[in-house]
């Protein structure tokens, strides 16, 4: 690694590791997460108990959506609270480009999930304890909620880096966070097909397949990682960090 | 050294700054005067970066502020208009966390750590939070992040803003004394819009109206012309001001 290269990523993890201590100073993330895991927890035992199945197929199901909405509150003050209290101009003024102060706060963000990540781990624990879960989907199931946190930490920045009001950003982030991942529902996605009149625009299945994690996080909890699924949340998550960036020096011309 | 080169500035259309230029080099102190929104602050973030000029060029220390920005910010040390900081930071956390964005770490961090905590008498307030501290020592604690790296250029925006009078008059000598140390002679630039205060303290005085430069000249000249034509000081620089709004609304 190039000593430039280092002390780049330098200044980012020095960003990173200012933002997890502002967030555990303030009560919002750490409530953000320990009610989230409460609430996933319960939710993921009652179905549990009900179906009496040692599988983890349910919580992959419905953790996408949950984390469409949890992401954005952890996210929400990144750059929109520095623009209120006009700290970004103290933390513009120091030898930091753009790129390093997005990457620094996406780091610390997606730190933020993979704590709360870390967190539901006692549900394949508790499943080890109790059967033979399938552990190779297990862990590819949590690589795909990863990839998928990965990218809406990005989408929540770059809303945060838009907005200069936290609920704004929160709103903006958790609808289009939610609306990306409901793209692939099946209903959702034959209601939109029937919208248009030529049966070969299926605008429904485009969008599916262009824009929404669905159908990529279904072949994670299946135990397939794909190079394609990989590429698909690398490019969607990079594309926000650019944009995130693009956002803030533009206001600054 | 500063170098301010035929800038102009505009937000939408609007004129803020118009074609501007000065030099501030190594070891002068230069006041920056004008009523609010004549484009001061506009003009010093331009030099810290923060903004871009519409048209016309910065440098800082030979650093284009839109070619080398990091490089320059590496020169310079900024206090902002409003001198927002990071609240929830304990003032130690603070100085450290911009002293190592400046790549101090060690020894060096330590040394000029004590350095700015001595000369801006920060030793009480140092574990409180930024947030707990009053106004006069949140203002030093930016003066403090601005010079922690030994910045060959300070760029300060109101700095005495919140200080009582007996810090003014010893941030006065402070500020003399680091623009003038011997081989680390400091190009300072301020803002205010008190005039005695920018007359005691700098060695030439700039003058902004309506985005225009109406006054670049040095304080002892400045004194003496006054003295000479039989106005005070105040009187000569109104003269100038209002002769430029006349221009301007002409």
């Amino acid at each position: 690694m190039s000593a430039r290269l280092r002390l780049s990523l330098g200044r980012s993890f020095l960003i990173a590791r200012r933002e997890l201590i502002a967030a555990f100073d303030s009560a919002i993330a750490p409530v953000a997460i320990i009610v989230s895991l409460l609430f996933v927890t319960t939710a993921f035992m009652n179905g549990f108990f009900l179906a009496g199945r040692v599988e983890m197929a349910s919580f992959f199901a419905r953790l996408p959506l949950f984390l469409a909405l949890l992401v954005p509150a952890l996210t929400m003050r990144l750059f929109a609270e520095e623009k209120k209290t006009r700290t970004i101009e103290l933390l513009f003024s120091l030898p930091l480009s753009t790129g390093e102060a997005v990457l620094g706060k996406f780091l610390a963000s997606l730190g933020l999930v993979v704590l709360f990540l870390m967190g539901t781990l006692t549900i394949p624990a508790l499943l080890a304890w109790l059967g033979d879960p399938d552990g190779g989907a297990i862990v590819s199931g949590y690589l795909g909620l990863l990839c998928l946190s990965a990218e809406l930490c990005a989408l929540g920045l770059f809303f945060s880096a838009l907005a200069r009001d936290q609920i704004v950003a929160f709103v903006a982030a958790a609808v289009t966070g939610s609306a990306l991942i409901l793209f692939g529902d099946p209903r959702v996605k034959s209601a939109l097909d029937g919208l248009s009149d030529n049966p070969h625009a299926a605008p429904g299945t485009r969008l599916a397949e262009w824009l929404s994690p669905a159908g990529r996080l279904f072949e994670f909890d299946r135990g397939v990682v794909s190079l394609g699924s990989l590429f698909f949340f690398a490019s969607f998550t990079v594309f926000f960090l650019w944009a995130a960036g693009f956002v803030l020096d533009r206001e600054r011309e | 050294m500063i170098d301010v080169q035929q800038v102009h500035k505009s937000y939408g259309g609007v004129p803020a700054v118009r074609g501007v230029s000065f030099r501030v080099k190594p070891g002068e102190i230069v006041g920056f005067l004008g009523p609010n929104g004549a484009g001061k602050s506009t003009i010093l973030k331009m030099i810290s970066t923060w903004h871009a000029p519409t048209a016309g060029r910065v440098t800082v220390s030979g650093f284009d502020t839109q070619i080398d920005a990091l490089e320059v910010r590496r020169h310079i040390g900024y206090l902002a208009e409003h001198n927002a900081l990071w609240e929830t930071m304990s003032v130690r956390a603070f100085l450290d966390f911009v002293g190592k964005m400046h790549a101090l770490r060690g020894a060096k961090l330590a040394e000029r750590r004590a350095w700015v905590i001595e000369r801006c008498e920060l030793a009480s307030v140092l574990a409180k939070r930024i947030s707990a501290c009053s106004k006069g020592f949140r203002q030093r604690i930016g003066v403090a992040a601005a010079l922690i790296h030994d910045p060959e250029v300070l760029v300060l925006d109101e700095p005495t803003h919140g200080l009582d009078p007996m810090q003014v008059v010893a941030f006065r000598d402070f500020i003399r004394e680091i623009a003038t140390a011997p081989g680390h002679e400091k190009a300072v630039l301020f803002s205010s819009h008190i005039l005695s205060e920018v007359a005691a303290i700098s060695d030439r005085v700039l003058v902004i109206q309506d985005g225009l430069l109406v006054l670049d000249e040095s304080t002892k000249d400045l004194l003496a012309r006054a003295a000479k034509e039989g106005v005070t000081l105040e009187s000569l620089v109104l003269g100038k001001v209002v002769a430029a709004k006349e221009e301007v609304a002409s």
